[in-house]
């Protein structure tokens, strides 16, 4: 059984939102719903300035607090890692709206909760996610932790040290790793 | 990677599949519908190209249930290899937009009719036949924004004897191009994969999308390159470099001159290539001692011994180390002084020895596509050279006959000289500076023939609106944009029916050609002038179908022949500028008009790309504008520490005035910008209120921009604006 995470480097994130689109498409969205979003920040001050994106989706999260509070289930954790929502148990009572500390998720227009899925469907037939691959800079790299000869692997490997959960306080156990400057 | 299909849903059954199939093309429009019925239909990829910019990117088009579904790079194209930027996912939505026109218009009483194609072409051709009587053929021009069958509107304008073919060039890059022409024979590339060092000038990649170049840098500095960004503002590709330098914007050539100072003057230049392979080093050494870092620190504002560091560090990383070649920004139509800035790049260029050097400056390979004679005969062409000068001593001898100076037609058309236009592909009403004269001068045309899949501002103003087939319903002529280490061959094709009454680019310049007397020199199919233009290259148009690029002809060798130019090598100091009573050798020239340092409200205006928006064409696509808004991205950039002695908070109204135009917008306070500018995003500003979504939002820079001609090859001189900005 693969144990999925991804990789999301913010040290190379420009910003264009690619991403957000490509998502949209691959899941239908509107152009008022997506399951990414970018946090700009910007450090020092003139001349000596630059700026940071970092790109924001669901998590993952080994301990998500978004399933703890769904009332019917629906908001479920597969074996292979990747969070999901049943549409069809979905009640529509947000409560894991408010749970999520990274705000990701979204009440579609159906009235029902959605989030990223880890572009699940792909995934299973050997695809990857389409955030990841119309990237133009590579900022994500998706794959199963537990296979030591994948490409995601060997980085979380040889970068470890560089290597943070957004919002770890929270200890919320994310299976998406930021790499840092 | 193989074609994988993604079925949502295939637990939930058949049943919903056969709801799905049975959808057709009346659910494919209503997107909620489609979307919900859609999960479980197959799905069909075809192979084509992007038409969400110019760059063509190559991409496969997924279609279900007779709706495009989502898009993916071609990972065969060298432009983009396999990735795609938001434009381009977001742009295809514009297939379904309410906006599109639905059927030839014609404007009777200041309002639209539908008429049928034919009475179009019929009375298209009546009018201009009475022009081209009265007036000559000089008088009728085609102006477009280049795309694949521009070739076939050149066929088309000289059928009539008309030398008046235009591109948006003059507002764009024409003073890059004649500088690098006069210096190299022509128009190099950039090979920052194999690059140590990459110095980036008023170019932004990573905003104004060049996925391919994103790509390389990326590449070069995992690789351990340095990548040094200069511009005004922290650009998109700032965020990736190892050191930002904020320029004054309007001084790039300060900096190159001090850059190429201490290469002389520290010996630092490539000697052997320089003895070799270039004309006119003698004379530079002369003229570069008048420019020390000292001297350029005061000008642009970059400290001189960060001058003469970058200089070490490049020069030490030479001949793989490379100035980027350039676009747009700073050198190409924007300052006074933008030929003479990209002169010096270009030789500082040489200096490193670097040119068609691995690593370096590079000459991409060219697919020479095939002639279409002796089968399909060419028009003569004109007699008479373009009423905008360009080639001409005395008036733009430099200019690019080639691209015309468009924005010089609302002039001509003022004068009485162009009375009959086609506008393929392009918005001038909103894309050229100066909107109050374009529209006069397009308004004088006495027939304005618009092609365009919907009502821009410069189609509301037409007399005949054809509308053109949305890029993914249609096939068009074969292109080689993608060409770079080896050259390619692209071609844009049909992925769905079109869904209008609506025609080809091609097919449109075949029809008008024909209604005009000319169907001798278009007697073939699109898919015969395909065949042909691709024979010479061994490409067959059925591989070419199916993959949507090839790469022909043999691979790019390292070396320096004999170059373009007049003297065979790279002319550090060029005869032909001397003799046309230009430098022979780039001297500092003031940009043409600089804010006063002691008025407080007096801002250069410069403008740039965002990554979600093309000119003026994107606006109106609600995903991509959706981004805009979400993330208050249409907001004017302001330095923080000036923006704070007008008192100005993040977020306030501020009313921007020039000399020719005023407006309001909301700022945006940051510190990566510098503080003699203020920043406008492009793309906004649409005022057509025939484009639903982007009308009246943001502004663009050309409401401010006056009229100008630069001296040397006529451009649009688009950073030379002085705002009076004041809170509201
Ligand atoms: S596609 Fe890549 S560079 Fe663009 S916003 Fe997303 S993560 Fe950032
Ligand atoms: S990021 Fe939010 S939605 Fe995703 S698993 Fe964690 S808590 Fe749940």
């Amino acid at each position: 059984m693969a144990r999925y995470g991804m990789v999301i480097d913010e040290t190379k994130c420009v910003g264009c939102y690619a991403c957000r689109v490509a998502c949209q498409n691959q899941n239908n969205l509107a152009e008022d719903e997506a399951y990414n979003y970018l946090e700009e920040r910007e450090f020092g001050q003139f001349p000596l300035f630059t700026r940071v994106f970092l790109p924001v989706q669901c998590q993952h999260c080994d301990n998500p607090p978004c399933v703890t509070v769904c009332p019917t289930g629906a908001s479920h954790k597969r074996k292979d890692g990747i969070v999901l929502v049943t549409e069809k148990d979905c009640i529509g009572c947000k409560y894991c709206i408010a749970a999520c500390p990274y705000h990701v998720r979204i009440i579609r227009k159906q009235g029902y909760v959605e989030k990223c899925r880890f572009c699940v469907e792909f995934v299973e037939e050997g695809g990857k996610p389409a955030c990841m691959t119309t990237c133009m800079t590579g900022v994500r790299l998706f794959g199963d932790l537990d296979d030591p000869a994948s490409e995601i692997a060997q980085y979380i490997a040889r970068n470890r040290h560089r290597l943070r959960p957004y919002k770890g306080e929270m200890n919320t156990k994310p299976r998406i790793f930021y790499r840092k400057a | 990677m193989p074609l994988k299909i993604s079925r949502r849903g295939f637990l939930k059954g058949s049943a919903l599949t056969a709801g799905a199939l049975s959808l057709g093309t009346l659910g494919a429009l209503d997107f909620r519908t489609w979307a919900k019925t859609n999960a479980a239909a197959p799905v069909r990829r075809v192979p084509t190209i992007c038409n969400g910019c110019g760059n063509r990117c190559g991409l496969f088009a997924y279609v279900k249930n007779g709706r495009i579904w989502r898009i993916e790079g071609n990972p065969e194209a060298n432009g983009n290899r396999g990735v795609l930027c938001p434009k381009g996912h977001g742009y295809l939505h514009d297939l379904y937009n309410p906006n599109r026109i639905r059927s030839p218009l014609k404007r009777v009483d200041g309002k639209f009719q539908p008429i049928s194609w034919e009475q179009a072409y019929q009375e298209i051709a009546q009018k201009i036949n009475l022009i081209l009587m009265e007036n000559g053929p000089e008088s009728v021009f085609w102006v477009n924004y280049p795309q694949p069958n521009h070739a076939y509107a050149l066929r088309f304008m000289h059928s009539l004897g008309s030398p008046h073919y235009f591109t948006h060039g003059s507002t764009c890059y024409t003073a890059r191009n004649a500088a690098w022409n006069h210096t190299v024979g022509k128009l190099p590339s950039n090979d920052l994969a194999n690059s140590r060092y990459i110095l980036v000038i008023g170019r932004n990649p990573a905003g104004g999308v060049d996925l391919g170049q994103v790509k390389d840098i990326v590449r070069a500095r995992e690789n351990g390159a340095k990548l040094i960004v200069v511009d005004p503002r922290h650009s998109e590709t700032a965020i990736l470099a190892d050191e930002w330098l904020p320029i004054k914007p309007g001084t790039d050539l300060a900096l190159l001159l001090a850059m190429i100072n201490v290469m002389v003057a520290e010996r630092l230049y490539d000697a052997r290539f320089v003895k070799e392979n270039t004309v006119g080093f003698e004379q530079l050494e002369d003229e570069i001692i008048n420019y020390p870092p000292q001297w350029a620190e005061k000008v642009c504002d970059i400290p001189a011994a960060t001058i003469v560091r970058i200089t070490r560090e490049i020069c030490r990383a030479k001949p793989h180390a490379l100035i980027h070649r350039g676009y747009h920004g700073a050198i190409g139509a924007q300052y006074l002084n933008s030929f003479q800035t990209a002169r010096a790049l270009a030789i500082a260029n040489a200096l490193l020895g670097n040119i068609n050097r691995k690593g370096g400056i590079y000459f991409a390979q060219s697919a020479g596509l095939g002639e279409l004679q002796p089968t399909h005969p060419i028009p003569a062409g004109p007699a008479g050279p373009k009423a905008d000068g360009t080639g001409i001593p005395g008036r733009y001898p430099l200019g690019s006959y080639g691209d015309g100076i468009s924005h010089a037609i609302p002039e001509l058309a003022l004068r009485g000289i162009l009375k009959c236009g086609f506008v393929y592909h392009h918005n001038p009403l909103r894309t050229n500076p100066n909107p109050k004269r374009v529209i006069a001068g397009y308004k004088k045309l006495d027939l304005l023939v618009v092609i365009d899949p919907v009502l821009s501002e410069t189609a509301s103003i037409a007399h005949y609106v054809l509308p053109a087939s949305f890029y993914l319903e249609t096939d068009e002529a074969v292109d080689t944009k993608h060409s770079g280490k080896r050259a390619q061959v692209s071609i844009q094709q049909k992925a769905i029916e079109p869904l209008f009454d609506s025609r080809s680019g091609f097919q449109i310049i075949c029809d008008l050609a024909k209604h005009l007397g000319s169907a001798r020199f278009f007697n073939f199919t699109l898919d015969e002038a395909n065949e042909l233009r691709l024979k010479p290259l061994g490409a067959s148009l059925k591989e070419l179908r199916a993959k949507g690029v090839l790469a022909v002809g043999p691979s790019w060798k390292e070396g320096i022949g004999k170059l373009e130019t007049p003297s065979g090598k790279v002319e550090i100091a060029s005869a032909t500028l001397e003799g046309l009573g230009y430098p022979a050798i780039p001297r500092w020239q003031e940009p043409l008009v600089s804010p006063d340092p002691k008025d407080l409200h007096a801002f250069r205006l410069i403008h740039g790309k965002q990554a979600m928006h093309t000119h003026a064409m994107t606006a109106n696509q609600p995903y991509l504008m959706a981004i805009s808004r979400r993330y208050d991205l249409i907001r004017l950039w302001i330095n923080r520490s000036r923006a704070e002695k007008l008192s100005l908070k993040d977020g306030d109204m501020v009313e921007i005035k020039s000399l020719v135009g005023e407006g309001k917008i909301r700022v945006k306070l940051t510190e990566g910008l510098h503080p003699s500018c203020v920043w406008l995003p492009s793309g906004y500003g649409v005022f057509s209120k025939h484009l639903t979504t982007a009308y009246d939002q943001g502004l663009s820079y050309n409401d401010f921009l006056p009229t100008l001609f630069d001296p040397t090859v006529g451009h649009a001189m688009s950073s030379e604006v002085i705002v009076q900005v004041r809170k509201v």
